[in-house]
């Protein structure tokens, strides 16, 4: 029981982690290859500014989630009027110079042997309720006017800028929501697993959470949600497969991007409205086969 | 001073002089045709003018306020709408949030707004939506506000471009061949709703056209484009007469 | 004064060496990027993968440095055709929104890695010691033998590449389909030809980069973060240039090379990352000044 407790705490703050990718990836389709290293952001500053200053805990995560969204800024600013692809090489190079900069800044990080004595204060009930709150606050995005300019700008810049909304602005509004949710799975990870190190915040995960979301569908938050809890509950069930995992996922996703490139679940959401009309067009169906 | 004052503009890709020396003048409630065979520079006008280019010499003028330099989101804001040649609707977006996509940068609410459903959000939401329908409305979209603009026929979402660029309150209009693709019953219905639209808004229309019968029954005034150059300015009756149009692009076509 | 004058001179050495080798990995970046119009992710793990086949295959057998090279090459080349066929060449014939393009080549890369820890585990390999004299000594600057292999090496295969782009049939129609994919088709140039040719040739210089790398540093599964640096190289050279990711990799390798003898090696990424940033907002464009647009 305690183990599932445990792997479903993780799953739930990867869900946190790949919400905020939905955001960046799925609704304005640009890609963080350094997405991992703003999580090494929320994890390192709230766990420095609890352990060595004494900060407490939630004012930590709040601090986290500032510092990161202003390193997301400076990192972002130069790219968002360029290419989509500079974000990507840029977010990539920003991940590098992250863990070398952990790495090397012992005093403050530990270096490579990891910073050591986080106090565990992530419980599962926080972690359950921070990706309710994760979720809610990104489906409420999508759907507001900032997700429909993101959706525009995914899908054509110039058309976009033809109708007044200015695409750099729009870019970096994704951009740092995206890092701030993400920073703040990283607070949760560190206070849960009490120990981080470089090494696993390096651009590997950060191309896991792209798969994530393409797995469940690019076009749905429900998917990317669905995306986070199958592939990334696989492997707690699956040990003994670890290291074949990541070529097994691969496999999946290349199958679906030339198969089905919009994912599982395409652009269907989970609502009430769409439960109901899924239950409707199901019942009619039965009735249907019923008949014949 | 009129509306939309373009003097002189120039420009050129790497060694091809795309537009050389343009220059145009409309007012509020004109329709300015501008025809030409491909190649002659005539979508790269608009996009000079609407900023996606920056113009290399010459200025452009809306409203007294000299855009030029300006930046493309904003020139839309100055009052400049447009519609594209190879219909560029928002995949992903239904009828009705395409054309809220461009009430969107004129609603009022914050980033808070953005992530909690509040009141202002709520009120301002609706506000667009209301302003989107009347448009909608006016292009005659209303029963399609929830389909996909992918999956409806190529004349509807020539609608739903114009009633997206009407959404962004122009002053000035540019129509980048709208009848292309368009049989003739949607040419006429067509016609017809450039007029109304003229007649009802007020704003000034420019028009790239290739179907003559259209650019010739409604414009106020033609240009007459080739290779970049104008070869012609005038009444749709004094260009039909021109010889060198005649030769270039009517003597060209057919 | 004089010993001031051979450190930086040595520097220079040491950064053109290094810088070469980020030259074969930005073009064989950008090459790609010319035709496709996409950062293909997967470079990085391509070049992992030829160096520990060249590994495997033939340097633990003895044979020496140029079946090595020529092993990791050729499977270089395979292994991006071969990747080209599964990942790319669907969503390049339905024109399927080029962020698929983004997912597919981060996905093959992951694919790439996770193939070498199952065979290697999170082991570290060597490459046998290729040479006798491991440096040479000219004047008062040190160049180790491998240095100047490594730029001899680089500098032949980019002169061969730029002749091929130049001069030859192959080369027009890679130009004229990165230019407009249309309309080469138009004019009869088998795009899906050009295509596959394109990913031959990055494949193989990745598979070059790859042996290089492994024999500077050690062989172990991530070596091919060190891609990274080609994007770098790119980014500051100019997007979608050759010639400027080849000026931008010899700058980054002089850069790097200085920061290193000032900071040492453990802030240089920062170092070059700042500096691409500042770069970026400078000359957006890069040092080639060919900023792909998206198509009005």
């Amino acid at each position: 029981m305690a183990l599932y407790l445990s792997i479903f705490t993780q799953i739930l703050i990867t869900i946190v982690a790949v919400s905020g990718v939905y955001v960046l990836t799925g609704l304005t389709g640009m890609f963080s290859l350094g997405q991992a290293a703003f999580m090494a952001v929320g994890s390192y500053a709230s766990g420095i500014l609890v352990v060595k200053l004494g900060v407490p805990f939630p004012l930590a995560c709040v601090l986290a989630v500032i510092i990161a969204v202003a390193i997301g800024y400076v990192v972002g600013f130069p790219t968002v009027r360029l290419r989509r692809d500079y974000i990507s090489l840029v977010t990539l190079g920003f991940g590098e110079a992250i863990t070398a900069l952990l790495n090397r800044a012992t005093k403050l990080t530990g270096g490579a042997s990891g910073f050591i004595g986080i106090p565990k204060k992530t419980t599962f009930l926080m972690a359950l309720l921070s990706a309710i709150a994760a979720i809610a606050l990104v489906s409420w995005f999508k759907t507001s006017k900032y997700g429909r300019q993101c959706i525009a700008v995914r899908s054509d810049e110039l058309a976009a800028k033809a109708m007044g909304i200015n695409v750099p602005k729009v870019k970096m509004t994704a951009f740092l929501f995206s890092v701030a949710v993400t920073a703040f799975s990283g607070c949760l990870y560190a206070f849960y697993i009490t120990y981080v190190d470089p090494t696993i915040f390096g651009w590997k995960k950060s191309a896991d959470w792209v798969i994530m979301v393409f797995f469940g569908g690019v076009n749905s938050l429900t998917g990317s949600v669905a995306g986070a809890f199958i592939l990334s509950g696989l492997p707690e069930l699956l040990r003994s497969l670890d290291q074949y995992r990541s070529i097994i996922y691969a496999i999946l996703v290349l199958l679906i991007i030339n198969f089905k490139p919009s994912g599982i679940f395409g652009e269907w959401e989970l609502t009430f409205g769409n439960l109901k009309k899924l239950g409707s067009r199901r019942s009619r169906k039965a009735l249907k086969e019923g008949k014949n | 001073m009129a509306l939309l004052e373009v003097k002189n503009i120039h420009k050129s890709f790497g060694g091809v002089k795309a537009i050389q020396d343009f220059s145009l003048e409309a007012n509020p409630g004109e329709i300015h045709g501008i025809i030409g065979p491909n190649g002659a520079g005539k979508t790269t006008i608009f996009n000079v003018i609407s900023g996606v280019y920056a113009a290399d010499q010459g200025s452009v003028t809306l409203d007294s306020k000299n855009i030029t330099k300006m930046e493309q989101h904003m020139i839309t804001r100055e009052g400049m709408g447009r519609t594209f040649q190879n219909i560029r609707l928002f995949k992903g977006l239904n009828v009705l949030e395409n054309v809220l996509c461009a009430f969107d940068p004129q609603s009022k609410y914050s980033i808070v707004g953005g992530l909690l459903p509040t009141p202002k959000r709520r009120s301002e939401e609706k506000r667009g939506r209301e302003i989107c329908e009347h448009f909608l409305e006016m292009v005659g979209m209303t029963a399609f506000l929830n389909e996909r603009p992918e999956n409806l026929a190529y004349g509807m979402q020539r609608r739903v471009e114009i009633a997206r660029a009407l959404t962004c309150n122009p002053k000035v209009l540019l129509l980048d061949e709208p009848a292309a693709g368009l049989n003739p019953t949607e040419v006429a219905e067509l016609t017809e709703l450039i007029q109304r639209l003229s007649k009802e808004i007020g704003f000034a229309i420019l028009l790239i056209e290739h179907r003559l019968e259209l650019v010739m029954s409604i414009s106020h005034q033609i240009h007459v484009q080739n290779f970049g150059k104008t070869i012609a300015v005038g009444t749709p009756a004094e260009v039909q007469h021109n010889p060198e149009v005649i030769e270039a692009y009517l003597g060209k076509e057919e | 004064m004089k010993g001031g004058h051979t450190v930086s001179l040595q520097i220079v050495v040491n950064g053109l060496a290094t810088g070469s080798v980020y030259a074969l990995i930005a073009t064989g970046f950008s090459l790609i990027f010319n035709v496709l119009k996409f950062s293909n992710f997967s470079h990085g793990a391509l070049m992992t993968l030829s160096a520990f086949a060249g590994y495997f295959i033939a340097a633990q057998r003895g044979l020496g440095l140029i079946p090595t090279v020529l092993v990791a090459m050729v499977t270089g080349a395979l292994v991006a055709l071969a990747g080209e066929f599964i990942a790319f060449r669907r969503i390049t014939l339905h024109n399927t929104s080029p962020v698929y393009f983004f997912v597919s080549s981060i996905t093959l890369g992951t694919m790439f890695e996770g193939i070498v820890t199952v065979k290697v585990g999170a082991n570290f390999y060597n490459y046998p010691q290729f040479f006798q004299n491991a440096t040479i000594k000219l004047g008062n600057v040190v160049i180790s033998t491998s240095d100047l292999l490594m730029f001899c090496c680089s500098a032949v295969a980019l002169l061969v590449l730029a002749y091929i782009i130049q001069k030859t049939r192959v080369g027009r129609g890679l130009r004229s389909v990165s230019f407009d994919r249309d309309t080469a088709s138009l004019m009869g140039i088998d795009v899906t030809r050009t295509i596959q040719f394109t990913f031959l040739v990055s494949g193989a210089l990745a598979g070059l980069a790859g042996v290089f790398l492994g024999i500077n540093y050690t062989l172990y599964p991530t070596l091919g973060s060190l891609v990274v640096k080609g994007f770098i190289a790119s980014v500051i050279g100019g997007l979608g240039s050759l010639s400027g990711a080849i000026i931008g990799a010899v700058l980054l390798g002089l850069i790097e090379t200085l920061s290193i003898s000032m900071v040492g090696s453990g802030y240089t990424p920062v170092i070059t990352f700042l500096l691409m940033l500042v770069f970026l907002l400078v000359r957006p464009s890069g040092i080639a000044g060919s900023n792909i647009q998206e198509k009005a």
